[in-house]
């Protein structure tokens, strides 16, 4: 199943909200920094039907929840940093639990393919086993 | 005669397989591969299915996506419903779960033993100087002991210092495992072949006595002749792709043990209609629901050394909890922790400094399994009040446990609470909640009771000695026989009922 381009886009900009580069104290390392397009390539081939479609659904759900959550009427990607983390963070205080994993959701996926990248666990501080990236993070067949 | 391990892209090419065997078993986990192991050994020929792959150990990263791909089930996507969503962890590849678990072994608590056979009926069935017997050599043959002190690392040994300080009993955990090298990669599968898993353990030492094992190929039917289960067809899949091989048919000669697991062995055997007459078929689903809790300390722990889960207490197991220690990958720790944006790239920062350790409950919950209508599975789960109350309190304790080890500060994952926490006492407003398992975030592991096993066909699936009231022949040796959890990790337990079962076969 592949996604609209602008779902990607989408999906981008909510893993770069979670994942900034170069945080003062924290990593360097962002999601801007390396290849998440991949991983999503890899997530829509192997992952379960199920989970694609509610990944899909939950990209839509915050996209277009700013007007909703912090009152602004901006898609999701349209907002300024500091305002993504305000819907983020107002999301994952909700006490709707279904609204309040959304944050979650994206964090989980996010981090199979962020925090699996040797390059992210050599920044965590890990003794990395795997010198080599995952299959999913290497060269673009062509 | 040594026998072999097929898949799929041994036999792409032919229309149909078939084969014969005295016994035939469906799943390589704890319960077939041992199965295998004394049928084999007692010179009985065997044929295995299995629906996963045979995972090569050079295959084995230590990333948590490629291990979801190859060893999980549904790629570690495998959940519960209920009011909350939970987790159900379980392997999917030659070995079963016990390819991905963390080498935990108990044998079952004697007040479990009794309860079933004082309200089950199955104290003659299950004899427990029987099962100790069994369990004797199973240590043996698994090198099973405690954890070594020299890859206890420091995630266990701070658990450790915990329960010194506050007077509680903990001890090194029991583990399956040769020669451990501390790589705290078990739920990843142990890259070092060092955990002795059924797929480094049982299954090879019964292909070498001659079994076939049919990996990438899930059962299908069962076939019948006059009135006995005589045989099991499935067909070779890709099981990441679904890309269809050709049909496998093999003929059992004298039983047929289904051994897929308290998930896919109801879904077995409702499919092909049998047990469904007492109505607990898929119902009755009991597991070890748990949580973690993550401390702070100014130290590094560096818990990606040593073992995976090398230190536990069960001081309260009477109140229902275990504490046990776990290593967190990286992958999961990210998911776990509470921050978002930048606050989250501190967290990560300082993940050298993490310890997890995790509450398991003894759940009173009852779920259920069925086929889910559009395909798959369609788990039902959901913590009683009374379980969320304990796991309240294992919560507490832990978090009390990490201070007690020196962490300055605790991240108690609970909604409704700060992110980070320096005292037991910010954990009050969790009490005066409600008693929901949505303020958690929980996963299910270590599965029962999905084809109870009793003495009569109106209340149960299997009778003492393992075999269907419906169909003589097929017999069911995994946890979905259990009528209780237990309380502790159930690997022994399985691997112990399953012997005794093989060797009534004999």
């Amino acid at each position: 199943m592949s996604w609209w381009s602008f779902e990607r886009r989408w999906l981008a900009v909510i893993w770069q909200t979670l994942l900034p580069s170069g945080t003062p104290g924290g990593l360097a390392l962002g999601a801007r920094d390396v290849p998440m397009d991949r991983f999503l390539d890899e997530l829509l081939a192997c992952a379960p039907r199920r989970v694609t479609l509610g990944a899909r659904l939950c990209v839509w759900l915050l996209t277009f929840c700013p007007l909703f959550v912090i009152g602004r009427p901006r898609l999701f990607p349209a907002l300024a940093e500091e305002e993504r983390l305000a819907v983020l963070a107002k999301l994952g205080q909700s006490d709707v639990y279904l609204v309040r994993e959304l944050p979650t959701l994206f964090k989980m996926l996010g981090a199979l393919g962020f925090a699996g990248l040797p390059a992210v666990q050599a920044e965590m501080g890990l003794a990395v086993r795997d010198s080599s990236a995952p299959d999913w993070a290497g060269e673009p067949k062509p | 005669m040594s026998g072999v391990i097929v898949e799929l892209a041994d036999v792409r090419d032919q229309a149909r397989v078939e084969d014969a065997a005295d016994v035939v078993i469906i799943g390589t986990g704890a319960a077939g591969a041992t199965a295998a192991r004394v049928l084999t050994e007692a010179g009985l020929d065997v044929v295995m299915f299995e629906e996963g792959a045979h995972v090569r150990q050079e295959q084995l990263r230590s990333d948590m996506w490629s291990s979801f791909k190859h060893v999980w089930r549904d790629l570690g996507f495998q959940v519960a419903s209920g009011r909350a969503f939970t987790p159900v962890l379980q392997g999917r590849c030659v070995g079963g779960t016990t390819t991905i678990n963390g080498a935990i072994i108990h044998r079952m608590p004697e007040k479990i033993w009794a309860r079933w056979r004082d309200e089950f009926g199955l104290g003659s069935a299950l004899p427990y100087p029987e099962l100790e017997r069994i369990w004797d050599v199973l240590d043996r043959e698994l090198f099973v002991g405690p954890a070594p002190e020299g890859v206890l690392g420091k995630n266990n040994s701070l658990m450790r210092t915990a329960t010194e300080r506050l007077g509680i009993a903990g001890n090194l955990i029991r583990r399956n495992v040769n020669g451990c090298e501390g790589s705290a990669h078990c739920n990843q599968g142990c890259p070092t072949g060092r955990r002795q898993s059924m797929n480094v353990s049982y299954v090879p030492r019964s292909v070498a006595a001659g079994a076939r094992v049919y990996a990438t190929c899930p059962a299908r039917s069962l076939i019948t002749r006059r009135g006995r289960a005589a045989g099991v067809v499935g067909q070779f899949r890709d099981p990441l792709t679904g890309a269809r091989g050709p049909e496998l048919v093999v003929h059992a000669r004298r039983a047929v043990l289904l051994a897929a697991s308290a998930i896919q062995t109801p879904l077995f055997l409702a499919k092909n209609r049998i047990g469904v007459g007492a109505g607990v078929l898929g119902k009755r689903l009991q597991a070890h629901p748990g949580t973690a809790v993550v401390g702070v300390f100014d130290a590094p722990v560096e818990m990606y050394r040593g073992a995976t889960q090398g230190y536990e207490s069960v001081h309260y197991w009477d109140e229902r909890m275990k504490f046990e220690t776990v290593a967190m990958p990286p992958e999961l720790a990210m998911a776990r922790l509470p921050g978002l944006g930048p606050e989250l790239m501190r967290e990560l920062a300082q993940y050298a400094h993490l310890a997890v350790w995790g509450v398991q409950v003894r759940a009173e919950a009852h779920g259920s399994v069925r086929a889910g209508l559009f395909g798959g599975t369609h788990i039902e789960y959901d913590m009683t009040d009374a379980d969320i109350r304990v796991l309240k309190l294992g919560v507490r304790r832990l978090t009390e446990m990490m201070f007690a080890a020196g962490a300055r500060q605790v991240l108690p994952g609970v909604h409704g609470l700060p992110h980070a926490i320096s005292s037991v006492d910010e954990l009050s407003p969790m009490f005066d909640a409600p008693d929901d398992p949505r303020l958690f975030h929980t996963i299910a592991a270590h599965l029962f009771g999905t084809a109870l096993m009793g003495g009569s066909a109106f209340s149960s699936v299997v009778g003492p000695r393992f075999e269907t009231h419906d169909l003589p022949g097929l017999f069911v040796i995994d946890s979905s026989v259990f009528p209780t959890n237990m309380g502790v990790n159930p690997q022994h337990s399985i691997c112990a009922l399953a012997w005794l079962a093989a060797e009534r076969l004999v």
